[in-house]
């Protein structure tokens, strides 16, 4: 494995983070899960991570959030190169019809999930967006096999001309 | 201090090893045996500790054969009384040895197999008659999955089937041994299959080219007939331990597997074109073309049709047949400049009877290709062997071909642990089996296996090959 990859939550509301950080527990021991409150926080907490040569696969995020909101944070992970590949997740009640309209456009939104959610929900959609990225970016993925889609992983290693040695 | 990376002390003992026989005079040995055996430690201890790439390795043993051993090169540019210098065309020959032509049609056939999931359809197709019972269902996997392995990669075998079995275990209790029987049928399938044609797994290209570069040249269908049925038998006997150790609960295994065959007209090709090719193959005690020159034929007709484009050339696993190679020249150069014998002179053979010798190689085999890689183990194991067939130390009766036939079949026999194969590594990243599960049962099949080649070299073997 070329570094970890991270998921990212970004919520400013204690209890909501709680509980998405518990639905997120079966992917920690692949996925190492990192929080932040703010934009500010969740900039800092990237730097971190690309400075220690680790990616960041997904970002969960809130759209209302104490100082810059959500979607503008999305749209900064979009213009930068380490980031610009990371999955892209709006997990919010409460983005207006042009945030998320501007989240689609200029952040590449990968998918919107309204709260409440359900914890299958949020699963499948953790594991369809790590999936494609972990097919796009690793070049083994045989550490993914039992936690992401292991059916489409082993589609692509056949197509991969993986060979005996 | 900081502690060296595990990559750089690896590189430096491959260094050292390559090194110290410059200082050495071991008697008995030529001063080009000595320059082999430089060769032969740095690419030994490369191979095993893997600081690079396995065949990036073999590429270096090519380099330093031309420069040191060759006749163009620096040490050796006359003949002297104990060696006869190589020109260097022989050892960059190895890249185009007839077996290394084979397996690039090999390569190309299962490309196109795979871009047009022939495969797949396959596998439903042959998977039908199984019915729906666990016992069945997994004596059906393994039989496709045997079959297809000895055409195909054993790895991108083990990856299509994979996408097969992972609905079924999802849908199988969590505490019912049958997800572990089925994880592990898939890989031992596709490591036992791939002894069954000379394309089917490289180990078996090792065998066939160090044979080539003694004048013996060995037929597809005389390969088949020699392997076929050890490997239908292991097959068989590995269905039964895997049952045994693990025994299904459920009674029943829902199948749906969906899809269907592609009509387009380039599929149809594809279709066509596999099945010639494998009919040539098998059929070649009656035309008596030789399989590397029909290997010729998947290559020429896909590229003309545009199927295998520029794309799908730069693709293929140029990395095995560099690897294949290297082994080949390797065992050149041990050959002609008497390493090799002189290795095997240095123990007392013919205190050892016939079936103590087949035991021991393929012990050896089975346990070095556990920890190393299957193509590796033959390669190392294969030189002596030919010395020791050639040399005659070995007494009256002592084949060339069934020793190395020994060696190239236990070199897959070995699945014990996950880092022994690369279909044995998928099954595990599945998570649905431990490691003591392939250990139990990989254990199991490596010593049936071991019984099984002594008796076919002892009874069977013999009897086809005189």
């Amino acid at each position: 494995m070329d570094g970890k990859i991270y998921i990212l939550v970004v919520e400013d509301e204690l209890e909501v983070m709680e509980a998405l950080v518990k639905d997120l527990e079966k992917f920690e021991a692949f996925f190492p899960v990192e929080t932040a409150n703010n934009a500010n926080e969740a900039q800092q907490v990237i730097e971190h991570i690309i400075d220690h040569r680790n990616k960041v696969g997904l970002v969960l995020c809130d759209h209302v959030l104490p100082g810059k909101n959500g979607v503008d944070l999305l749209i900064d992970m979009q213009s930068r190169p380490e980031t610009s590949d990371s999955k892209k997740v709006l997990v919010t009640g409460q983005a207006g019809h042009e945030d998320t309209i501007l989240a689609i456009n200029k952040a590449d939104l990968d998918h919107y999930i309204a709260k409440p959610w359900s914890q299958q929900e949020l699963e499948e959609v953790v594991v369809r967006e790590l999936t494609d990225f972990v097919i796009a970016h690793e070049k083994n993925l045989l550490p993914y096999m039992q936690i992401l889609n292991a059916d489409r992983l082993s589609d692509v290693i056949r197509k991969n001309k993986m060979t005996d040695h | 201090m900081k502690a060296l990376p595990k990559q750089t002390i690896s590189i430096f003992i491959g260094v050292i090893g390559f090194v110290i026989p410059f200082f050495l005079n071991i008697p008995g040995l030529s001063e080009a045996g000595h320059v082999a055996l430089s060769i032969f430690f740095i690419a030994a201890i490369f191979w095993m500790l893997e600081p690079v790439p396995i065949y990036a390795t073999s590429i270096l043993v090519i380099l330093l054969q031309v420069f040191f051993l060759s006749k163009q090169g620096v040490l050796f540019p006359e003949a002297t009384a104990n060696y006869s210098p190589n020109p260097y065309t022989d050892f960059i020959g190895t890249l185009s040895n007839p077996i290394i032509i084979l397996f690039l049609g090999g390569f190309v056939l299962a490309d196109a197999a795979v871009k047009y999931d022939l495969d797949k359809n396959l596998t439903r197709l042959l998977l039908k008659p199984f019915g729906d019972k666990p016992k069945f269902i997994i004596l059906g996997l393994m039989v496709v999955t045997g079959l297809l392995s000895a055409f195909m990669s054993n790895t991108a075998t083990t990856a299509m089937m994979m996408t097969v079995i992972l609905p079924i275990i999802a849908k199988t209790d969590i505490d019912d041994p049958l997800r572990i029987g089925l994880a592990l049928s898939i890989p031992f399938a596709a490591n036992i299959g791939g002894i069954a044609t000379p394309i089917g797994t490289p180990p078996n290209a090792v065998v066939i080219g160090a044979l080539s570069t003694q004048g013996i040249d060995i037929a597809f269908t005389e390969w088949m007939v020699l392997a076929g049925p050890l490997v239908i038998i292991t097959l068989v006997a590995s269905w039964f331990i895997l049952l045994w150790m693990f025994k299904p609960k459920s009674d029943f295994i829902p199948m749906d597997m969906k899809g269907t065959f592609q009509k387009n007209s380039s599929a149809i090709l594809v279709y066509v074109v596999f099945g010639v090719t494998v009919l040539l193959w098998v059929t070649e005690t009656f035309h008596g073309v030789g399989s590397s020159i029909i290997a010729l034929i998947p290559v020429a007709v896909l590229s003309l049709t545009g199927i295998l484009d520029k794309d799908g050339i730069r693709q293929l696993p140029w990395e095995v047949l560099w690897l294949v190679a290297g082994g080949i020249s390797l065992g050149i150069s041990m050959e002609s400049t008497g390493l090799a014998e002189w290795i095997i002179t240095s123990i007392e053979w013919s205190a050892f009877s016939t079936i103590f010798m087949i035991i021991a190689f393929s012990l050896v085999a089975i346990v070095m290709s556990n920890f190393l890689s299957n193509t590796v183990s033959a390669t190392l194991l294969i030189p002596l062997a030919v010395s020791l067939a050639t040399s005659g130390v070995a007494g009256e009766g002592f084949s060339l071909i069934l020793i190395s036939l020994v060696i190239g079949v236990s070199a897959s026999l070995a699945m014990m642990l996950p880092i022994s194969t690369p279909p044995n590594a998928i099954a595990m990243s599945t998570g649905t089996l431990k490691t003591k599960h392939m250990t139990r049962a990989g254990f199991a099949i490596g010593v049936f296996g071991l019984l099984m080649v002594t008796l076919y070299a002892l009874f069977y073997w013999p009897l086809i090959l005189n």
